[in-house]
């Protein structure tokens, strides 16, 4: 029963719990006749009773909808009445849609029919479980190669360390790889894994050494890195420098080994790799808010600040799975790719001293919580001069996070033997156009971060870099509460 | 003991001594007009579309209804079923609740979970019956045994009609009451069919009162459209109970004027029955009564009759302005929280 | 602390809940002069009087629906059914009015209904059921299964005090058979809490009852071969402590599912589809599941010992999932 506005309607009423329809016997008002509230206005007939509907309002009868005779399923409008004081209006109104009346009668009972039936048929699915009973699972032996089943937590695990179930020894029914065993075989090395699949088993510590990264070269204190610093800086003829002219006003200093080495790398870089920049910008709106909800959860139970470059550095290592490319080296005319990413992190120390890169190992592992810990970390070692040379090598890919100056662009080097960079600036509260929940287009203000990814040509494309950064913005501004 | 057959109120004087004063029996025809009158509504509501499910009124039983819930103490419980709307009124239902609970609504007394007459309001004594009938006669057995362990001077009253008194919780139900001699009265409601069906297809007993006997304790029937005899003998039960004199059997007759609920027309009742009957209308006969012996005056009637029909149209439209219930509900109360319970466990 | 069957826990218990709250009284069949069919209430009746344990008629429906009444009223009643087999007599006023009760007309109903239930001593097929898993099905009502003393105290006294009707299951093959350290003052145990029964890495039991007992012994051979099995006893049903259950699995990749209930439609079932609907990825193995057969509960014990699950039943199927 609704009045829409001005009309009242009267509908067919369900006389029963199990009754669904009703036939309209006699109309008792025809239209243009006034009618009273509560006044017998027809009589209908259902299966289990014939009875007089009272009419749910006071006015003229404007029209009738369904003619006597006609059966309809409950819930159908019957006749339409106006309330009084619209007669004027109605009455003549009136006359044109009675002629029709037969149109519309036949197309009401079809959508009363048809708002009945999804119901229908919408609730059989709901009920009528897939008759598929669940299949069956086998033992492995009788699928006939054992080592072809692969059961739901050994897949999991499989993909998440990235390795081939079928490369692991099945100790389970019919030579089953079992959760034991992956678990077992992860444990023994992860480094072995890589080195199946390249089918060269170089150490990884061994592409460091031959083209160190600048970041090999911390301060004298650990030898060891002194020691591969050593090479390189060896590589260099004798440190010789030529004798340098000096005119009025201008003064020397020599280098220090880390700038020598800064020098040397930036130079090979852009030598060797084909640099080119992309950017995107990104609104960062939910990553403020979540980090507004976590730091104090994070602060509390885990002394560790949820930053903006931990929620970057973490969505950075998600989106990186899918663009193996950009994790990636060349080595020769080959392309290394591997399933784990060691992230590094550059590190600005103090008093424009250098740049140091420490490298979060295996960051696929880290949830944000743990990368958030692992960047505080290695920050606070970078700055008390604890870093070891693990930290320092073995890097797949790079953050660089300039923005804290207000920058909001730049062009990093990439940091060899890596082919990408990524490079994260301020964050600025600019007007943003959004779309309202109609969908059309307003102004908010949002913050905004600019990101680029400098990315060596030879190995990556356009595509693949335009690709990377749309997903990376796709991920920081879906971050929801089910992101980690 | 043999059964009794209750006999006609007389004077104004003779209820008087069984302790109603005028303004009680003006009070108690106000609420025969408001229990017809919520239910003559129901019935053009349903019509209209605006109750959902199935629709059960008692009309005929008014009376009944009415007579027994004026009888109750103010600490007495009971279990009425859906013939009884008269004592959910008598016992002081808002009507704006009752046509909420019909039209599924959030300010309903079950808040839209059950639907028709399934209510009672716990707080006035009323406990809502359950479809199974007549599951809560048992309840209201074990409502009276609380009642003798703590040794209050409080009354159950349940309520049963002709079909459900042959079901098994009856007689579970009334044994226990007859073994222990708990203070509940048994008031069945005898509207003569049960559905489709007349009482010679129902029971073999000449009346159902003879069935008290079986359980240890007193019967006895009574005109069911005569409010006072109902009250009279109501009384006479719960007061009986209260003093520790046990259970008793109230067996009311009435006829049911209308169909087992609104789709059912009653075509298999024999016309003369009805005729019959609705000659002995409860409500015409009391008002009959009250012109006889209390001297009712037309403008104390006017004002009975208009302000009940004020009430009730003031009850509709509020309760058609109420709100549906919100869906994200559905869950809540499946189970209760201890700060449900009403006194806490330790004490 | 003191070393109690797991009878006398939870007579101690139901005594001491008499004794501290006037409100809490028992109704049963034999109850009272004769103490009840398994002496649970023995010596009641003098302490606490008629009307507190009240010697009822042969009549579910007025014990469970008295019950009910009562509970209306302000009171805590105890109801005993004789065999647990026998609440299919009141099974009608258990899901129609007391389940549904507080949902629709917002008053609780306190009730407790102790049920003697199980089988392994040629009681046939009505004196030996495990008639829980219908009525876990129907939404307002709690199950609880303790499986050992000091359980089915703290269990049953939070029954007491819980403002819901409770079914309280108690195992009647361990009455007498199962001692253990029980504590001597009030304490209660919250509904929807594991507890682990067994430690272990490999293979997790889920079971309750009697079953925990069958459970351990078919562990303990399994340690001796090398395979480390853990076993959580449910210990309610209604509610079921789901997130021990899955943490569990997560660690150990594979489960047992064992009730003594027949296995079509036993709460075995709601717990398999679970683990399956939310611990997918972490299985190494299919879910088993160990119940009795779909038949009624047979009289002779070589078809008793062929229907309740066995020891070496459980073995065979732990050894199973232990070399999938």
């Amino acid at each position: 029963m609704s009045a829409t506005g001005t009309q009242i309607e009267v509908v067919m009423p369900q006389m029963g719990v199990s009754v669904s329809e009703g036939t309209v016997t006699k109309w008792l008002k025809q239209p243009g006749e006034a009618i009273a509230m509560d006044e017998p206005l027809l009589e209908i007939s259902t299966d289990k009773v014939d009875t007089e509907i009272p009419s749910p309002g006071e006015g003229i009868v404007a029209q009738i909808l369904v003619p006597e005779g006609e059966t309809v399923e409950v819930g159908t409008v019957l006749a339409v009445i106006a309330p009084a004081g619209l007669e004027a209006v109605a009455a003549p109104a009136v006359e044109a849609p009675a002629p029709a009346a037969a149109a519309p009668v036949a197309e009401t009972p079809a959508p009363a029919g048809q708002t009945a039936a999804p119901a229908a048929s919408g609730s059989e699915p709901q009920s009528a479980p897939p008759a598929a009973a669940a299949p069956a699972l086998s033992a492995p032996g009788q699928i006939g190669n054992g080592r072809t089943f692969v059961s739901p937590v050994v897949a999991r695990i499989a993909a998440e360390h990235g390795v081939d179930p079928g490369a692991v020894p099945g100790t389970g029914t019919g030579g089953r790889v079992t959760k034991k065993d992956i678990l077992a075989y992860i444990e023994a090395g992860p480094r072995a894994a890589p080195a199946e699949i390249q089918r060269t088993p170089p150490p990884v510590v061994a592409p460091s050494a031959e083209t160190p990264v600048p970041a090999v070269l911390t301060p004298p204190a650990p030898a060891p890195v002194a020691a591969a610093a050593a090479p390189a800086a060896a590589a260099r003829p004798a440190a010789t420098q030529p004798a340098v002219e000096l005119g009025p006003g201008e003064v020397e200093e020599p280098m220090t080994a880390m700038r020598r080495g800064v020098m040397e790398h930036m130079r090979r870089s852009l030598d060797t790799s084909a640099h080119v920049s992309s950017a995107i910008e990104v609104d960062m709106s939910r990553i403020v808010a979540a980090r507004e909800r976590l730091k104090p959860e994070y602060q509390a139970s885990y002394g560790v600040n949820p930053t903006y470059l931990a929620f970057i550095a973490r969505a950075t290592v998600e989106t990186l799975k899918d663009y193996p490319w950009i994790n990636a080296e060349i080595r020769g005319e080959q392309i290394v790719t591997r399933a784990f990413v060691n992230l590094g992190i550059a590190v600005a120390l103090e008093e424009g001293k250098g740049l140091i890169v420490p490298v979060i190992k295996n960051a696929q592992d880290m949830n944000l919580l743990g990368t958030a810990r692992a960047i505080a970390d290695l920050a606070q070692r970078a700055r008390t001069k604890k870093l070891l040379p693990d930290d320092v090598q073995g890097g797949t890919f790079t953050i660089t996070n300039p923005g804290g100056y207000g920058t909001f662009h730049g062009t990093p080097i990439i940091s060899q033997p890596q082919v990408g960079i990524l490079g994260t600036y301020a964050l600025v509260k600019r007007p943003w156009v959004i779309q309202d929940e109609l969908g059309q287009d307003v102004i908010a203000i949002r913050p905004i971060m600019n990101i680029t990814l400098t990315y060596d040509h030879r190995l990556v494309d356009g595509a693949l870099s335009g690709g990377f950064l749309r997903d990376l913005r796709e991920r920081l501004e879906g971050w929801d509460d089910s992101s980690s | 003991m043999a059964v009794r057959e209750a006999e006609p109120v007389g004077s104004l004087q003779e209820v008087q001594d069984a302790g109603l004063d005028r303004e009680d029996l003006l009070g108690i025809y106000r609420n025969l007009l408001i229990t017809r009158g919520i239910e003559e509504r129901g019935h053009i509501l349903y019509k209209q579309g605006k109750i959902p499910g199935s629709f059960y009124t008692g009309r005929g039983n008014e009376a009944s209804a009415v007579g027994v819930a004026t009888a109750m103490g103010a600490d007495d419980v009971g279990c009425p079923l859906q013939r009884d709307m008269g004592v959910h009124v008598t016992h002081g239902v808002e009507p704006w609740r009752i046509f909420a609970q019909y039209m599924g609504r959030a300010g309903g007394p079950t808040q839209g979970r059950d639907g028709n007459v399934h209510i009672g309001d716990a707080k006035l004594g009323l406990h809502a019956m359950v479809s199974h009938l007549p599951a809560m006669l048992p309840v209201a057995v074990g409502m009276a045994l609380a009642f003798r362990i703590r040794e209050e001077r409080r009354v159950a009253i349940a309520w049963c009609g002709e079909g459900a008194a042959n079901r098994g919780d009856a007689h579970e139900g009334m044994n226990f009451a007859g073994v222990r001699q708990l203070p509940v009265v048994f008031v069945i409601d005898n509207n003569q069919w049960t559905y489709s069906t007349p009482t010679h297809l129902e029971y073999a007993a000449e009346h159902l009162a003879d069935r008290a006997a079986g359980y240890g304790f007193e019967g006895v029937v009574v005109d069911g459209t005569d409010v006072l005899a109902v009250y009279r003998e109501a009384k006479r039960a719960i007061e009986k109970a209260r003093a520790g004199g046990g259970p008793t059997l109230v067996e009311s007759v009435t006829l049911r004027m209308e169909g087992h609920a609104v789709h059912d027309d009653a075509s298999y009742v024999p016309k003369e029955m009805f005729e019959e009957w609705s000659r002995r209308d409860p409500i015409d006969r009391f008002r009959t009564w009250l012109l006889d012996n209390a001297a009712l005056r037309p403008d104390e009637e006017d004002e009975l009759t208009s302000g009940v029909k004020r009430l009730l149209n003031d009850a509709l439209q509020r309760a058609d302005e109420s709100p549906l219930p919100d869906p994200s509900d559905l869950l809540d109360g499946v189970f209760a929280e201890p700060e449900a319970l009403d006194t806490p466990h330790h004490k | 602390m003191a070393e109690k069957t797991y009878l006398q826990a939870i007579s101690d218990g139901l005594r001491q809940e008499m004794r501290r709250d006037q409100r809490v009284f028992v109704m049963g069949e034999d109850v009272g002069a004769y103490g009840g069919a398994f002496k649970v209430t023995l010596g009641f009746q003098e302490e606490f009087g008629p009307w507190r344990v009240l010697d009822m008629p042969l009549s579910e429906t007025a014990i469970v629906g008295g019950a009910t009444g009562a509970a209306l009223m302000g009171l805590r009643p105890v109801a005993e059914m004789q065999f647990a087999d026998f609440v299919s007599c009141a099974w009608d006023h258990l899901v129609t009015v007391a389940a549904k009760q507080h949902y629709r007309a917002g008053t609780p109903i306190p009730i407790v209904v102790r049920l003697p239930s199980g089988g392994g001593f040629s009681g046939g097929p009505f004196h030996s059921q495990n008639p829980e898993s219908s009525f876990a099905h129907i939404p307002g009502l709690k199950i609880v299964c303790p499986a050992t003393p000091e359980d089915a105290k703290g269990l049953l006294v939070s029954a007491i005090e819980d403002p819901n009707p409770v079914l309280f299951f108690e195992h009647k093959h361990l009455y007498r058979r199962i001692k253990g350290e029980v504590p001597d003052g009030r304490y209660t145990i919250p509904f929807g809490q594991a507890r682990t029964h067994r430690a272990g890495d490999d293979i997790t039991v889920v079971t309750w009852g009697a079953m925990v007992y069958t459970a351990e012994e078919a562990a303990e051979q399994l340690d001796a071969e090398g395979v480390s099995v853990e076993i959580l006893d449910l210990r309610t049903l209604i509610p079921w402590d789901r997130t021990a259950v899955l943490d569990s699995v997560r660690r150990t990749s594979k489960v047992l599912v064992l009730h003594e209930d027949t296995r079509t439609g036993g709460f075995g079932a709601e717990i398999v589809a679970t683990i399956a609907e939310e611990a997918f990825e972490h299985l190494d193995a299919p879910v088993k599941r160990i119940a009795a057969p779909d038949s009624p509960v047979p009289f002779s014990p070589t078809l008793e010992q062929a229907f309740i699950p066995q020891v070496d039943g459980v073995v065979a199927g732990l050894r199973d999932l232990a070399a999938y």
